[in-house]
């Protein structure tokens, strides 16, 4: 066991190494020059090339690749992560701020998702190829072809316009106020069919197998039969996706974020791409490539906890 | 893609004529059922819809989707213009058609770029096996940590300037009149980074393919037999992996469309005044409480498009996978 995780944790640190690698390249290649950029703002009609030059050695951008590859690594290990070119702010401290309202607003989309998808992904399952089956599944399917910034705008038109139920929610004031609501339930959207699906498929898969039969022969009701049979056994297919909540949260964030003015991550990362900001856009990318590596990890290693069946290859 | 296929054998299927002695092949039966399925005979439709709009959408435009109508700007729909026009006065039903044509050309031209590395290098690693495969396996390993939105728009933002300069400085010096207007360029970026977007999950596909395939009994009796090795490529190991791979181009078809939308909704996509349904909406959304319907316009096209694509990709994923041939 022990020696699985070594080699999930072994296997996860090439992986983020990579995404670095090809993060900073891509930003090599990009227009941005942040000496031409230092020197272009202190508005003295400093940026000619001799005082361009002179700054990059200074710098030691004049250094090969690679030499500048593992200095910016270095520098991310300490928390130097540039400064950002609208504004000059330091990289690390605009995702610091954002990244908690985000986090709050991701952890209670996935809490949301987890509450409304495994009991309508159970209740398809038992009324198999009824209405209420078609019903769930469709909706649910309508909910995540949309994007979110389809989604929210619609949404924010019919709630306010047209049905006039509610003010528009604008800002952040904690997880727990009305203001989330709408987009707490945005973020649940997007995963949420795939939620429904695998437990729906998990459950019928399950229903299928003799123990469950023989459980219901012994005369158990069906609630017990769901609760201590089947979803025992639908956990694994639902820690898989777990995986896509996280992918899912942080795309759908950028594009929920702004539209509610939200100061989090996604906001970060919206303006970031929509100005660009390239010292922010290689933080914001690899704080998302992180997180995705890690809970990819994670759920690697919960599988064999849930399922001695798993094969380990370590 | 089978429209034009569907309704013979469609009808073929509804009508039994019991003298008539039915040969059943693996395409037939995936068509009769897909027709049965009626969710994705609507996709099917949706999906024809899209695609003649995107090919003969600007031949129906009543107005050029740059065409300022500069005496009627934000009207609501209305016999002139169906579907209103936006703040500058440009007819909306052109530009979504337009809009169309941008959405669907991205989302082919992507999803054939990356079928085809996908499927060159997922046959490679099935094949050659050993450290060639290792290394693919965590190439696409690699690729699919970083959220594809992010890897999209990561790719679009950083290499598209660097792009655009050497086209013109290749037409400076050059006169190369290909590289005298640089919009279209924007598209091939796009093209470019969905295509690395998307590669990895048909080299995935390809290779599973292939290594579960390799070792079935019907491809080794053909083996032993002698049929020779290309034989059984083409017409043994190709139309058992064909199908989980025609499932997957709709899908990646869709999430094209939507991710071509959110690039050119972040400003990295499809620049202005080029129509794209992601610039439509991110230029409209800041009106959407006074001017809706022209936030609602574009997001409608481009949720029942790729609902459609999806409805039609579900349709295939059951009528091709044998194992819901009970159903």
């Amino acid at each position: 066991m022990l020696k699985y995780f070594a080699s999930r944790m072994a296997l996860a640190l090439p992986t983020l190494i990579a995404v670095l690698f090809i993060t900073f390249s891509l930003i090599a290649v990009s227009p941005f020059d942040p000496v031409k950029m230092m020197l272009a703002a202190a508005e003295m009609g400093l940026d000619n090339a001799e005082n361009v030059a002179r700054m990059r050695e200074a710098l030691g951008l004049d250094r090969p690749f690679l030499l500048r590859f593992t200095d910016y690594v270095q520098g991310l290990l300490i928390g130097d992560w540039g400064t950002s070119i609208n504004g000059q702010r330091d990289v690390w401290r605009m995702i610091e701020n954002g990244f908690p309202v985000s986090a709050q607003l991701g952890l209670a989309a996935a809490v949301m998702t987890a509450l409304i998808g495994i009991p309508l992904g159970i209740l398809a399952a038992v009324k198999q190829n009824s209405w209420i089956d078609y019903a769930i599944v469709a909706v649910t399917l309508v909910l995540r072809t949309m994007p979110v910034y389809v989604l929210a705008p619609v949404l924010l038109i019919v709630l306010v316009l047209q049905l006039k139920v509610m003010t528009v929610p604008r800002g952040w004031e904690g997880v727990f106020s009305s203001k989330a609501i709408l987009p707490i339930l945005l973020l649940t959207f997007g995963p949420l069919a795939v939620v429904v699906r695998q437990t729906r498929q998990a459950v019928l898969d399950v229903v299928s197998n003799d123990y469950v039969r023989t459980a219901r022969a012994k005369g158990l009701s069906d609630y017990l039969v769901v609760a201590r049979h089947i979803l025992r056994n639908a956990l694994i297919p639902i820690v898989t996706i777990m995986g896509f909540v996280t992918e899912g949260l942080i795309a759908g964030s950028i594009f929920m974020e702004s539209i509610f003015a939200i100061p989090g991550f996604g906001s970060v990362s919206e303006a970031a791409f929509r100005g660009f900001d390239y010292p922010v856009i290689m933080g914001v990318t690899i704080v998302s490539s992180v997180l995705v590596i890690l809970t990819n990890t994670i759920i690697d290693m919960i599988y064999p906890v849930l399922d001695p069946r798993v094969r380990l290859e370590g | 893609m089978t429209q034009t296929n569907a309704e013979p054998a469609g009808t073929g299927g509804a009508v039994t004529l019991p003298e008539v002695r039915r040969q059943r092949s693996l395409w037939g039966d995936a068509l009769r059922k897909l027709v049965r399925n009626r969710l994705a005979v609507l996709g099917l439709a949706i999906t024809s819809v899209l695609i003649f709009g995107a090919i003969f959408g600007p031949a129906l435009a009543p107005y050029s989707y740059t065409q300022q109508h500069l005496l009627r700007t934000a009207e609501l729909p209305s016999g002139d213009f169906w579907f209103g026009t936006d703040e500058i006065g440009r007819d909306m039903f052109s530009r979504i058609l337009y809009g169309a044509r941008t959405a669907v050309m991205v989302a082919a031209i992507s999803t054939l770029i990356s079928v085809v590395l996908g499927m060159v290098i997922g046959a490679a690693a099935g094949y050659a096996g050993g450290w060639i495969d290792s290394v693919i396996l965590r190439i696409t390993d690699i690729t699919m940590s970083m959220p594809s939105i992010l890897l999209a728009a990561l790719i679009a933002a950083t290499v598209k300037q660097p792009v655009i300069n050497w086209a013109k400085n290749v037409h400076e010096q050059t006169g190369f009149p290909l590289f005298a207007d640089v919009t279209w360029l924007d598209l091939v970026i796009v093209f470019g980074g969905l295509s690395l977007v998307f590669w990895p999950v048909y080299a995935r596909l390809i290779r599973g393919q292939i290594l579960s395939l390799r070792e079935k009994e019907f491809i080794e009796a053909a083996r032993a037999s002698g049929v020779p090795a290309l034989q059984i490529a083409m017409r043994h190991l190709m139309p058992n992996a064909l199908g989980p791979v025609i499932v997957q181009l709709t899908f990646s078809f869709s999430a094209g469309m939507v991710l071509e939308s959110s690039l050119s909704y972040l400003g990295i996509g499809i620049q202005p005044p080029q129509a794209s349904w992601g610039n439509m909406i991110s230029s409209n959304i800041g009106s959407w409480s006074y001017r809706p319907w022209l936030v609602v316009v574009p997001s409608l096209t481009l949720a029942i498009a790729t609902l459609g694509v999806n409805f039609l990709g579900d349709g295939l994923n059951d009528a091709l996978n044998p194992r819901s041939s009970t159903k």
